[in-house]
């Protein structure tokens, strides 16, 4: 058992034989800042990240079928590009699950106030444009035949 | 600690079910571009797609990421978060890759 005896005490040492040991968990910018939520809020926290985490799957997903349905119906280039688009808008909202998820559990364990979903936004205006694209496509297409 | 109670809203249980279904989605979508690349004749993209089917579904089987309630009432979220966002990031990746090789 080591205990880091270097380290600045925190209150371990003051709660006696039987308490837990330090929280040494990563990343410190979360665990080292405020007291531990209800483990419900942070299981939900967790939860939240994972359905962003999802949408950007599923915007892959969806880039991943266009590609396909352009390489194997040869369709235009521009279905391609709009797929290559949608898969790294996918990767972008991968990392932000992760920017979002620090966010909230460090409001949560200083007690302060839940910050706005700044990614929500963005997310319906990207699905919003990919759909226009892909309908400005299906309709220019109908138009030439 | 109150770990031993269950929680009636079940939150452990649907935080595991919704690593699940995370991980379910990253497995498939990348055995779908494996398969498409395959199609398409991209053998490369195909195999990295396959590894990466390979690379999520491993580890989730081995070591599932319950998301039930440790022991000692921590969660260790933040590992987990960034290897699921890393593969989504990956086949993102891989899915962009695949678009613009069929596009030259």
């Amino acid at each position: 058992m080591t205990t880091q005896a270097g380290e600045p005490s925190d209150d371990a040492a003051t709660r006696g034989p039987g308490a837990p040991p330090p929280d040494d968990r990563r990343p410190r910018s979360v665990y080292g800042v405020g007291e531990e939520p209800d483990i419900r809020f942070s299981l939900a926290n967790e939860r939240t990240a994972l359905a962003w985490v999802r949408t950007g799957l599923g915007l892959v997903a969806g880039g991943v079928a266009l590609t396909s349905f352009a390489s194997l119906a040869s369709m235009s280039g521009f279905v391609d590009v709009i797929a290559a688009v949608a898969c790294l808008a996918g990767a972008g909202f991968a990392a932000y699950a992760l920017l979002a998820w620090r966010r909230n559990e460090r409001a949560m364990r200083r007690g302060e106030p839940l910050p706005a979903p700044t990614g929500l936004p963005v997310l319906v205006a990207g699905v919003l444009v990919l759909a226009l694209l892909v309908a400005g496509y299906a309709v220019t297409e109908v138009w030439r035949t | 600690m109150t770990s031993a109670a269950r929680d009636p809203g079940l939150q452990p249980e649907r935080t595991a079910l919704a690593w699940q279904r995370t991980v379910l989605g990253v497995v498939i979508g990348s055995v779908l571009l494996a398969a498409v690349n395959l199609r398409v004749g991209q053998p490369v993209l195909s195999v990295l797609a396959g590894a990466l089917a390979v690379a999520t579904l491993v580890p989730a089987v081995l070591r599932p990421p319950s998301g039930g309630l440790p022991r000692d009432g921590r969660l260790h979220s933040w590992g987990f978060l960034v290897r699921v966002a890393s593969l989504v990031g990956v086949l993102g990746f891989l899915g962009a890759a695949s678009a613009v090789v069929s596009l030259l």
